[in-house]
């Protein structure tokens, strides 16, 4: 086990090294380097080409490319994540802000999603080829084919505009202090996010519960005359929503990158906003520090999953991959 | 010597087999299978009604998608106008249409060229392996560290906003997931005993990956096709709808509704993006449906 999660980690690390010098690499072929969005459109007509290398030379920007990715990376390690290039605040700053944002935003929807789409994926293999199971599939489609925002743009007309329940977005509103004041403004994006998840989950459940309803156990339990509705929930859900519970933890990179543009729709102070904003105004190393935590997120999530199933099935740390 | 009954059910195979009338009725099996699935069916004539709508746009409708009418701004639905008009008068319901035209594009588009490039490195690597498969499964899985959104921001801010690059920046996020589902196929075909036969035959790698493996792992790679038209329309939705995906003076429906993102227009003027948004979900619900009936009727698993 130990080889495994060690052979595990020496794929991370690198992988992490490749990943932030292409990331770094692709923002250096973007146009215009870090002076020349410094340099508002009013003072470009007077300054000089001297003044001009004098900034560069003061901000290192004249060293090679590699010299400033070395320093960049080193100070990243060391946890100094450099300036926006907007307003010129710490990187470092920002994320403290967003970052809690975007978990309460997950962890809720994740909690709805969870719970909604275990339920209706038993309830769906329980009931399986009936007219419950059918409308309950085509409604999962229907949840992977509208667009997230266009649901939350529904949703915000219905619930926030026209019988005015809810607000139309934010996350806190002024004077509110206690957790219940907030409770209104997450409703609605955590519930569009949630029933955006729900589809997917709920088609892991149906299948593993599936899965498991035709194993012996369950005609043993069965001919032992136990009542249905005890076969199905001691040894039928049981069995089965382990799996899918491990599998839904471990979606919250997916669930990150899902809550982006409901984000932006509700106006969340979210880091998914944020990064959607940093790109709109081409703040490069805003848009660079986000991505990477994203793909951070992703990795170490990746990880512990391989580690979790190689816990779960001996076969895969004893295999050859 | 007199035949068995053995020898002659051997013949009637031999003799439909050289008819060819086998790889047909296999055929017309997959399909009566598909047309036996209502939904896909509904989705199929859907999916077409749309797709013929908006290439056939120009006979549709008399208006120009592009062209401003400042006196008939903001007008709710009518005869004249199905789908009302927008803040410059465009007509909606032809922008919907002429929309659609540059939103299938490029999640047709986008979704084949991904296959086309994911196949061609999958197949070759995974039959082959050695170390193009091991360059070409690390740098999918760099591609895949990310989620889908945030690559495709994290591009479109290095490379800029166009369509060309639109429709690049998802073929280089999209192809990964088509290399591992043509590699894992090829994996698990190359010790068959029909690529062996072909092997000690001496045929060249490519005739072998290509011609005679490939065919084989086409339906899996077809279900994956549809589906990820669905996604990348939904992509480019999203995207256009942030204002970062197509430029803003192409109509598609991302664009379109790009309007919402004004509360007064969110409240007001429903016409505006209220219809187009039904058209994409319905428009990749039948994607979807399409794809689900794909899957059904082509898995061999689910054959009876």
């Amino acid at each position: 086990m130990t080889t495994y999660i060690a052979q595990r980690l020496i794929i991370f690390f690198p992988m992490l090294l490749v990943i932030s010098f292409l990331v770094y690499s692709g923002l250096e072929l973007s146009p215009g380097d870090a002076v020349s969005h410094m340099i508002s459109p009013e003072l470009a007509s007077t300054i000089t080409a001297e003044q001009l290398d004098a900034m560069r030379e003061a901000y290192g920007l004249n060293q090679s490319f590699i010299t400033r990715y070395w320093i960049w990376l080193t100070s990243m390690v060391q946890g100094d994540m450099g300036y926006s290039m907007a307003g010129g605040v710490a990187i470092s700053e920002i994320m403290i802000k967003t970052v809690p944002a975007t978990l309460e935003l997950s962890m809720v929807a994740l909690f709805f999603s969870t719970i909604l789409g275990c339920s209706l994926g038993v309830i769906s293999a329980l009931k399986r080829g009936s007219g419950t199971d059918n409308s309950l599939t085509v409604a999962g489609m229907a949840g992977v084919s509208i667009p997230e925002f266009f649901f939350g743009l529904v949703a915000i007309l219905l619930f926030a505009i026209e019988l005015k329940w809810l607000p139309v977005g934010g996350r806190l509103m002024p004077h509110y202090e206690t957790v219940w004041d907030r409770i209104p403004n997450i409703v609605l994006p955590s519930l569009v996010l949630a029933l955006m998840m729900t589809a997917g989950a709920m088609r892991y459940a149906r299948s593993s519960m599936l899965d498991v309803l035709a194993r012996e156990f369950i005609t043993t339990a069965r001919s032992k005359g136990m009542p249905e509705w005890r076969v199905n929930i001691l040894h039928g859900f049981r069995v089965a929503l382990t799996p899918v519970v491990v599998l839904i933890g471990f979606r919250l990179p997916l669930l990150i990158g899902g809550s982006t543009i409901i984000e932006q729709v509700y106006q969340w102070p979210g880091i998914g906003s944020m990064f959607i904003r940093s790109v709109r105004a081409s703040d490069y190393p805003l848009v660079m520090t986000i991505s990477l935590m994203y793909v951070f997120v992703v990795l170490t999530a990746s990880l512990i999953i391989d580690v979790l199933t190689a816990l779960i099935d001996p076969r895969v740390r004893l295999g050859k991959e | 010597m007199a035949k068995t009954s053995l020898d002659r059910k051997f013949d009637q195979i031999k003799k439909r087999e050289e008819e060819k009338s086998f790889s047909i009725k296999k055929r017309s099996r997959i399909v009566s299978k598909f047309l036996n699935n209502r939904l896909a069916v509904v989705g199929l004539i859907i999916f077409t009604i749309i797709i013929l709508a908006s290439l056939f746009a120009p006979l549709l409708s008399p208006y120009d998608p592009m062209r401003v009418d400042l006196r008939s701004m903001r007008q709710a639905p009518s005869f004249d106008h199905w789908f009302g008009t927008d803040s410059t008068g465009r007509d909606v319901f032809t922008r919907v249409l002429f929309g659609g035209r540059v939103s299938i594009f490029i999640g047709l588009g986008s979704a084949i060229l991904s296959a086309v490039v994911g196949i061609a490195v999958g197949c070759y690597a995974g039959y082959k392996g050695g170390w193009i498969d091991v360059i070409a499964l690390r740098v999918s899985e760099i591609f895949m560290s990310f989620p889908q959104i945030i690559l495709v921001l994290l591009l479109v801010s290095i490379t800029g906003q166009s369509l060309f690059n639109l429709m690049a920046i998802f073929i280089l996020t999209g192809w990964g997931g088509m290399y591992r589902l043509a590699r894992a196929r090829m994996l698990s075909l190359r010790e068959e005993e029909y690529v062996q036969a072909l092997r000690s035959f001496g045929l060249s790698t490519f005739t072998i990956c290509y011609k005679h493996m490939l065919p084989n792992a086409l339906s899996p790679i077809m279900v994956n096709i549809t589906l990820s038209t669905a996604m990348f329309i939904l992509t480019e939705a999203g995207l256009s709808f942030l204002g970062l995906g197509v430029p803003l003076n192409i109509p598609t429906w991302g664009n379109i509704l790009n309007v919402a993102q004004d509360i007064l227009i969110l409240q007001n003027y429903w016409w505006m993006w209220g219809p187009v948004g039904i058209v994409i979900s319905v428009f990749v619900l039948c994607v979807n449906f399409i794809g689900d009936g794909l899957r059904d009727s082509t898995d061999p698993s689910q054959q009876g």
